[in-house]
């Protein structure tokens, strides 16, 4: 069981390297997920991944328990995505040819008509606001938990519920907008 | 296309559940790791120099300083005031001569007295400064 204690005993013990070889299966997909969620990127995303867990490695000595070890890094996350953001111009869309590829090779699919239904998605999804949007793809990501994502946006549990619901209604609308249309 | 919110939800989790790093991600960061003690150093050191180099710099210019604060007190407003009490020195000494003689003579002990303690004085005072100043750091 991977715990705050029991990794500051390994940064204590000099043994950085298998504190951060715990760190990663527990939140590699996670701060994965978070970058990808503000960048739309999968290549800039894993880019920021390993620099957020570079800055952990660096910073562990330096962490004093006052939050918890995962506030910590989504915070490292959040604040290495946002500047990714900045130096990154223009942005790239969960649309783009190589996004939509790289998500179908993660995700094969079984039938064109479910492709062509979740390529609509992936178009809906990446009109959403940003917020709507972050909490959406990382909600579906974490295995639905609102507590989760709360603590990765440094968000309230309920405004996570309320974005989540507003962009689950906005999704459901515009997609029987499509079918009705189509 | 018809998504009722449980396909919705299907179509959702497929697209971003399975979200996740290249297969080789763990391995060229725990290369980076590998390498980064010696990156650490290296800026480390460097920052040192840097910082030692500013320093330097610092105490250089206070130094610098006090040179030319002392420089600056030369003049031609200090030159000028310096001859004109020279001038008038000698101009009045013939007069004051004879009463100068008389005090030196009853005072000479008390005046050579107050002058050395005066010039002790100022190394003293001079210390005092120095101390009260923010100090040169030169370690």
């Amino acid at each position: 069981m991977l715990t705050d204690a029991g990794l500051m005993e390994l940064v204590r013990a000099e043994r950085r390297d298998e504190a951060i070889a715990l760190l990663l299966p527990a939140f590699r997909r996670r701060v994965f997920g978070l970058a990808y969620s503000f960048l739309r990127d999968r290549e800039a995303a894993e880019d920021v991944t390993q620099e957020v867990f570079i800055k952990v490695w660096r910073a562990l000595p330096g962490f004093d328990g006052r939050a918890s070890m995962s506030t910590w890094i989504y915070t490292i996350a959040r604040n290495a995505s946002l500047s990714a953001l900045r130096a990154q111009r223009p942005q790239s869309s969960l649309t783009d040819p190589e996004v939509m590829e790289a998500v179908e090779s993660i995700n094969p699919v079984p039938s064109a008509d479910v492709l062509v239904d979740r390529a609509a998605i992936l178009r809906l999804v990446d009109q959403l606001p940003t917020k709507q949007r972050q909490v959406i793809m990382l909600f579906y990501m974490e295995e639905q938990s609102h507590e989760e994502v709360a603590t990765m946006l440094a968000m309230p549990v309920g405004t996570v519920k309320t974005l989540l619901h507003r962009a689950r209604a906005r999704l459901s609308a515009a997609a029987g907008k499509m079918s009705a249309t189509a | 296309m018809s998504t009722p919110d449980s396909e919705l939800d299907q179509h959702l989790q497929a697209l971003f559940a399975g979200l996740d790093t290249a297969a080789d991600f763990d391995a060229r960061l725990m290369a980076r790791l590998r390498a980064e003690p010696q990156t650490d150093a290296t800026e480390r050191a460097m920052r040192a120099r840097q910082q030692e180099r500013a320093r330097y710099r610092r105490a250089v210019s206070e130094l610098q300083s006090w040179r030319r604060s002392m420089l600056s007190l030369l003049t031609l407003d200090t030159l000028g005031l310096a001859l004109l009490l020279i001038v008038a020195a000698i101009t009045t000494w013939p007069r004051l001569g004879r009463d100068a003689m008389d005090i030196s003579h009853q005072y000479g002990p008390y005046i050579l007295i107050s002058l050395g303690i005066l010039i002790a004085a100022v190394p003293l005072l001079g210390m005092w400064a120095e101390q009260t100043r923010r100090p040169i750091r030169l370690l």
